[in-house]
């Protein structure tokens, strides 16, 4: 009893704060979309017809197939390279390993809109000095977002990049937690590299590639910022992901409610992903 | 499996074998990559610097100008002119609040969620694990949200910002440091509580000085996470003062166009200390998450 | 002697407390601040904020009891936060709100009306020539809520040099046909048969989406571009037309560039500031950092080429309408800064420190010798567009999202090979939905 309420003491400002900060305006934002919302303001109670909405809309099933494979790819991809590479720095020393861990995590640290706004200057923009360098060596120009698969392949690529620092961060951290004494062990036993990584390294790695997959897939999910400055969305509706349409809703067409009843319905599919995925790894709580 | 404390405490040097039987191919694939990486992520960069210290007449000059420039500290004069600096340590001040709360707060919680057994122990864990996605996402709900705050009458003060980013950090720092006090053996604090010693002297005298290193990484990640955070801090205040500086990088992509130069200066200027924390707790960040969410 | 004495203790008195009580309104009178929101922030350093904060201090100067903070914010959020602080209750005391969102500002009544409080007071020929077609958009039910600031005007941006080197003149551009074979001589191909110069820039993406010369073409036909009730007025033989030609530029032309489909208008600004376009469309308010990019003399502004026989087409205007939040606690004392703000003096200022458009002609006429110089004839060109060829989106409804939408059909018929006809249909279908008309 006097173990129960100990703990709950310990817990109750962790939930004091999360309930007030992150959940109770969910709650205020559940109210605000079951309104009319004239001119910024809450009008007359109007039930779901702001989700109604949502379901009419016929350009939102492509929305969301595009959201999934951006995100579904981006995440993908960007695990299997940050492995490769955190494998990588493990085995350099000590001040190369500095040297490499300061390079990949600075597209991470940089604002998402300058970061992107200079990847796409520097690399895609025939004003760029990567592009000048690339057309006047093979004297070709390189315009890969002129049409659909090549945007949603640069996007994919830029989300790759943008985020690619924090999962070889955490991984490293996971890497350095294996003791070098079972992968000698079975080494000894006559392992083969492959069957050391994927025998040994990759189950002991689960906890940090939870933690990574999780974070890329919310962060991916719920980019702006990249598809916005890079693509504009376009062409053709090609980079259009939820998020961008979530914007668009409510500062280009100001129609907050429809903009927010597309947010919570994203969150709860947010949360549902979020929880599924963590009990299907098994992992304890 | 739990990793041997001794060596993650003071990273001896070890012998990898894996490194001696390696393939020459995957070496020579890694390798590329770390290459093309250092060029994908160092151009940029380097070009960000570059264009921080050009003139006008310089920016989009074609060919472009890699180095043959008249290199100027204008721009970023213009920047210290709007108050830059002064809200560099606005944010330092916030972020550095954020993370004490994050760590007073976070640290019991994650300790009862351990080692506690409490009715409703295993939802309300789940719950902290659902609000990620609510301060991931958050920006989605901007307008809002930005309407329930002001209606409380918390816009634009001091403390709406770092109670905003304690609240987004929170959930992943309880998830980080509950792995952490995972790998301390319970007999430790079983055998202090025989001693005679209270839980929450438990917490400060064994827990506390244990899970120092996840501590610091948690704190890197919330540090980072509020420095970078821009949507709730360009809206939530307005008084030029109490700016964090993201939304005032952003600034200078203003409504008549980007202006590159006190734009790449801003940036950079914001980068600094991040960087500077990588390389101060660089070691004591991967130690940390060696000892936390990390473990296998 | 005792009666003298208390008489002069009790004037001391008095006179103390008279003075304590002056002092007193004094200090209470010289806290009343000014809240403003811009996105122009006045310890920066462009002209535009250079003369915004000159315009504040002196008006500071001569009102000392008022003090004019302004809160900078983030453009493209402003208005959207200031109608959602209207619902809450805490706006600032003065606006500058969005052309595409001056409807549902003015709907939401959270603008004050200017008449009573200090337009009313200004002569009839101040106002007067002020009524252009910025000024019907701020009247609204019968007063009047705004004023227009930064007026802009879009048009062709072009660098005199390349044209003088092809010898082209500017003024013969009055039609299509001219304009693009202009345009043609314009584009310049290096060895390799890559082009290194593009005669006429424009963009398509939908981030930061301008409007685009199929506007103008269907504004000189048809007048508008939304039938009276909101609906979208595009997808008939006039704009079918205007976005083939539109489109041509790209595909038959060549003069504009295949990867226009991914521009957005600032990709424009930094590709003509790099030498890579010899004309683009362009917003004439960018005209100056042009100029300190690629020579003060070296940039041209130009109206739009015209159709059946007409010298120019009309072109979209826009600007940011500044406005006194209606239940602002110093409505009076925001009025007294936004009359100044846009009065003659401040015109004058925003002009000659800040290289705006004028708000009033009499401000042109009164400073004939800036206006001469060459590098201030875009300013001229820019106020003749707004009087005789301008259109602003309209008020009664919104229409926010039509620029998008319209980039959108190009982009499905450069690279989705729509026909423009069924490419328009889709654009309206889209529109009037968001708009749920």
């Amino acid at each position: 009893m006097k173990s129960n309420t100990a703990a709950f003491a310990s817990v109750a400002p962790a939930f004091a704060v999360t309930g007030f900060v992150l959940f109770s305006p969910v709650v205020y934002a559940l109210w605000f979309s079951l309104h009319e919302i004239r001119y910024g303001s809450v009008g007359a109670f109007d039930g779901g017809a702001n989700f109604l909405r949502l379901l009419q809309d016929y350009t939102l099933p492509g929305t969301l197939l595009r959201t999934v494979i951006h995100t579904g790819l981006s995440v993908l991809i960007t695990v299997a390279i940050a492995l490769a590479i955190s494998v990588g720095i493990d085995r350099m020393k000590p001040r190369a390993a500095l040297v490499a861990k300061m390079v990949v995590i600075l597209p991470w640290i940089t604002s998402a809109v300058v970061a992107t706004l200079l990847f796409r200057w520097v690399f895609i923009n025939d004003i760029g000095v990567a592009s000048y360098a690339v057309s006047s060596l093979v004297g070709a120009e390189f315009q890969p977002m002129t049409n659909s698969t090549g945007a949603m392949t640069l996007l994919i690529f830029v989300s790759v990049w943008k985020r690619l620092g924090y999962a070889v961060i955490v991984l490293l951290a996971g890497l350095k937690s294996i003791p070098s004494e079972c992968v000698e062990a079975a080494q000894v036993d006559g392992a083969t590299p492959w069957q050391v990584f994927r025998l040994i390294t990759l189950p002991l790695l689960k906890t940090p590639m939870l933690l990574v997959v999780v974070v890329l897939t919310l962060a991916n999910i719920n980019t702006v910022e990249t598809p916005l400055v890079l693509t504009g969305g376009g062409p053709n509706d090609a980079t259009r992901i939820l998020a961008l349409d979530v914007y668009e809703r409510a500062f280009a067409i100001f129609d907050l409610g429809s903009a927010t009843a597309l947010a919570l319905v994203m969150f709860a599919a947010n949360i549902v992903m979020v929880l599924a995925y963590v009990r299907l790894t098994g992992w304890r709580v | 499996m739990q990793p041997d404390a001794p060596r993650t405490f003071a990273p001896a040097p070890r012998v990898s074998v894996a490194r001696r039987s390696a393939t020459l191919s995957t070496q020579t694939l890694v390798l590329a990559l770390v290459v093309l990486l250092i060029v994908l992520n160092g151009l940029p960069f380097v070009w960000g610097v570059l264009t921080s210290m050009k003139s006008e007449q310089d920016l989009f000059r074609f060919p472009p100008a890699f180095f043959d420039f008249e290199p100027t500290l204008d721009n970023y004069r213009r920047v210290a002119a709007t108050g830059f600096l002064g809200n560099m340590l606005t944010s330092f001040a916030y972020c550095i609040v954020a993370v004490f709360f994050v760590l007073a707060i976070g640290l019991p919680a994650a300790y009862a969620f351990d080692r506690y057994q409490f009715p409703l122990r295993q939802p309300l864990f789940l719950l902290i694990v659902a609000s990620i996605p609510l301060s991931i996402g958050a920006a989605a709900l901007l307008i809002p949200t930005y309407i329930y705050f002001a209606r409380l009458g918390l816009t634009n003060t001091f403390f709406v910002l770092p109670m905003i980013y304690a609240a987004h950090q929170l959930p992943m720092t309880i998830w980080i440091l509950k792995g952490a006090i995972e790998s301390i053996p319970r007999e430790l604090d079983e055998a202090a509580i025989v001693d005679g010693v209270s839980r929450l002297g438990v917490l400060r005298h064994v827990v506390l000085p244990l899970s120092r290193p996840a501590l610091a990484a948690a704190s890197i990640l919330a540090f980072v996470g509020s420095w970078n955070e821009f949507v709730a801090g360009s809206v939530m205040v307005d008084s030029p003062g109490l700016k964090p500086i993201q939304p005032l990088v952003y600034s200078f992509i203003g409504f008549f166009g980007r202006e590159w130069g006190p734009l790449t200066a801003s940036a950079t200027l914001a980068m600094l200390p991040i960087l500077l924390i990588f390389i101060l707790f660089g070691r004591q960040f991967v130690a940390g998450l060696t000892k936390g969410a990390v473990k296998g | 002697m005792k009666r003298t004495i208390r008489l002069i203790r009790r004037l001391a008195a008095a006179s103390l407390l008279a003075a304590s009580v002056q002092l007193g309104a004094l200090s209470a009178h010289a806290e009343t601040t000014v809240r403003m929101w811009t996105f122009l922030n006045p310890d920066g350093k462009s002209p535009r904020e250079l003369a915004l904060k000159e315009i504040i201090s002196r008006f500071e100067a001569a009102n000392p009891e008022i003090r004019v903070v302004v809160e900078p914010q983030v453009w493209d959020q402003m208005t959207p936060k200031f109608l959602a602080a209207n619902g809450a209750g805490n706006a600032p005391d003065i606006i500058w709100v969005v052309t595409d969102l001056l409807g549902e500002a003015l709907a939401s009544g959270s603008l004050a009306d200017l008449n009573p409080l200090f337009l009313n007071n200004w002569p009839k020929e101040a106002v007067d020539e002020r009524k252009d077609g910025y000024w019907e958009r701020c009247a609204w039910e019968g007063g009047v809520h705004c004023l227009f600031h930064s007026r802009n005007y879009y048009g062709v941006i072009y660098r005199k040099d390349f044209l003088a080197e092809a010898g082209i003149d500017p003024d013969t551009l009055t039609d299509w046909p001219t304009f693009i074979d202009a345009a043609k001589k314009l584009t310049v191909r290096d060895a390799s048969g890559n082009v290194s110069r593009w005669g006429f820039g424009q963009q398509f993406s939908e981030d930061r989406a301008d409007a685009q010369m199929m506007s103008s073409i269907i504004l000189s036909r048809q007048g508008d571009l939304f039938h009276e009730d909101g609906r979208a007025k595009w997808a008939n033989p006039i704009g079918a037309e205007a976005l083939r030609l539109q489109c041509d530029m790209v595909t038959k032309h060549e003069i504009t560039p295949p990867q226009a489909v991914t521009w957005s208008a600032e990709d424009l600004y930094e590709q003509f500031a790099a030498g890579r376009l010899a004309m683009f469309t362009g917003a004439v308010v960018r005209v100056s950092t042009m100029q300190a990019k690629v020579g003060k003399d070296n940039v041209g502004f130009m109206v739009w080429p015209g159709v059946d026989g007409k010298p120019h087409s009309p072109a979209v205007m826009a600007g940011w309408a500044v406005g006194v939040w209606s239940k602002s606690k110093h409505v009076d004392e925001a009025a007294r800064f936004l009359e100044y703000m846009a009065g003659p003096e401040a015109d004058r200022l925003w002009v000659e420190v800040g290289g705006q458009i004028p708000a009033s002609g009499s401000v042109m006429k009164e400073m004939p010798d800036f206006f001469a110089q060459p590098s201030n004839q875009y300013i001229v060109k820019a106020a003749e567009g707004i009087a005789d060829y301008g259109w602003i989106s309209p008020v009664k409804f919104s229409v926010g999202g039509y620029r998008q939408v319209l980039n959108k059909a190009a982009q499905n018929v450069i690279t989705g090979g729509m026909e423009p006809m069924a490419a328009l249909e889709e654009a309206e279908k889209r529109f009037n939905q968001q708009n749920r008309r």
